[in-house]
């Protein structure tokens, strides 16, 4: 049961933490106050509870695909808060500075919702019950500390080589963000059959499994899937090349006029 | 001719207000229901004691398939399989459905994240 828990909890952290870290090296490559942070986790974990204390009855909705068409739209509420973000940041970073910080902790505090609520769910099987909880407590802090000390590390890795090659690697680590964003949305969609299913574009799952420690540190930094259906990697490539079109356009634009 | 400053911002702004309007509309499409016409074969799923009943679903290959998946136990569980592509959580005491497939014939494992060790199953298209 220490273990389950390590593991549980380790998944989940590891999930939202290496995406909270990429998103705080971006803003810090982008000379934002950091102070958006907090909240941004206060409404990551004020959205989680809330989620996961509703979830009895989001599951219910739209025919029992509740979760799902929550999970999707919450998942394209980041990816398009992300791009007006974009918007406004790189046509001037000084202006809109409320705007701006109102979109970071939205996209942020969005990001680790799910995650967090699982976390509590998990929990919450626990609680009120004569044994376990001590166990599976400490088993979820184990899980968090690791969890957390990867992404730290992959923080200053990032901070690190940013310093170099800052805006090309700046831009890579938004689209792939923004494409994975996307992606898991029409997975969802798919998953409540809203979308067209279909059958997987390629299938990795020899070389590269899911369920092995390498495949899920991909699968949580860049959305990594061994078996991705057509929606999910034209998602994926859309929504990236998107933000890159975007980012490229709007930087352009300012070389030119400045 | 000299220029304002707001001048300057104006053209990658708009640009950039229409890129995110038109993808409003384009993904707005997405919510289109596309559920097909067909009717999908459903299975039964039941999750007991940190169990799966049955641990073996048998299914139609190359068919979209609909789980009803019910938990029994005072604790919520999480469906989770790498092969399905499928992750979903099922609260205490209640019941969610789950779409799989269409798949290619085959072994398809799934589990309970939150009871890995004895929660265990696998789906068989054939």
């Amino acid at each position: 049961m220490l273990l389950t828990a390590v593991i549980v909890v380790l998944r989940e952290v590891l999930e939202g933490a290496l995406l909270l870290s990429v998103l705080l090296a971006l803003s810090r490559h982008a000379d934002m106050k950091m102070f958006w942070v907090i909240p941004a986790m206060i409404l990551g974990f004020v959205g989680a509870a809330l989620y996961a204390s509703n979830l009895n009855h989001i599951s219910e909705w739209f025919d029992y695909v509740g979760q799902e068409v929550i999970n999707a739209a919450l998942q394209i509420t980041i990816f398009l808060a992300l791009l007006l973000f974009l918007v406004l940041h790189r046509a001037d970073k000084n202006r809109w500075l409320m705007a701006q910080f109102f979109l970071m902790i939205l996209v942020v505090g969005l990001a680790v919702t799910r995650e967090i609520s699982e976390i509590i769910l998990y929990l919450s099987g626990y609680v009120g019950k004569e044994n376990g909880l001590a166990t599976v407590l400490v088993g979820g802090c184990i899980g968090a500390g690791i969890g957390l000390s990867l992404s730290i590390i992959l923080y200053y890795t990032l901070t690190y080589f940013l310093a170099y090659r800052a805006e090309l690697l700046a831009n890579i680590l938004l689209g792939i963000f923004s494409g994975n964003i996307l992606s898991q949305a029409t997975l969802m969609l798919i998953q409540a059959d809203w979308l067209s299913a279909q059958g997987a574009v390629w299938d990795s799952s020899r070389w590269l499994p899911e369920d092995a420690i390498f495949g899920q540190l991909l699968y949580a930094v860049i959305g990594y899937e061994a078996t991705p259906s057509w929606w999910q990697v034209s998602a994926y490539f859309g929504g990236m090349s998107l933000v890159w079109l975007l980012v490229y356009s709007l930087d352009r634009g300012k070389r030119r006029d400045g | 001719m000299c220029k304002i400053p707001d001048e300057k911002l104006g053209a990658p702004i708009y640009a950039g207000v229409f890129a995110v309007l038109t993808n409003l509309i384009f993904f707005s499409f997405l919510f289109v229901p596309m559920a097909s016409i067909a009717a999908t074969p459903e299975f039964a799923l039941e999750i007991r004691e940190h169990l799966f009943y049955p641990a073996e679903i048998i299914v139609p290959a190359n068919t979209k398939v609909k789980l009803i998946v019910t938990n029994q136990d005072n604790a919520p569980e999480e469906f989770e399989s790498y092969g399905l592509n499928r992750e979903k959580v099922i609260m205490e005491h209640s019941k969610t459905v789950i779409f799989i497939g269409p798949l290619a014939p085959g072994e398809y494992p799934f589990f309970g994240e939150f009871n890995p060790k004895t929660a265990q199953g696998k789906v068989i298209a054939k």
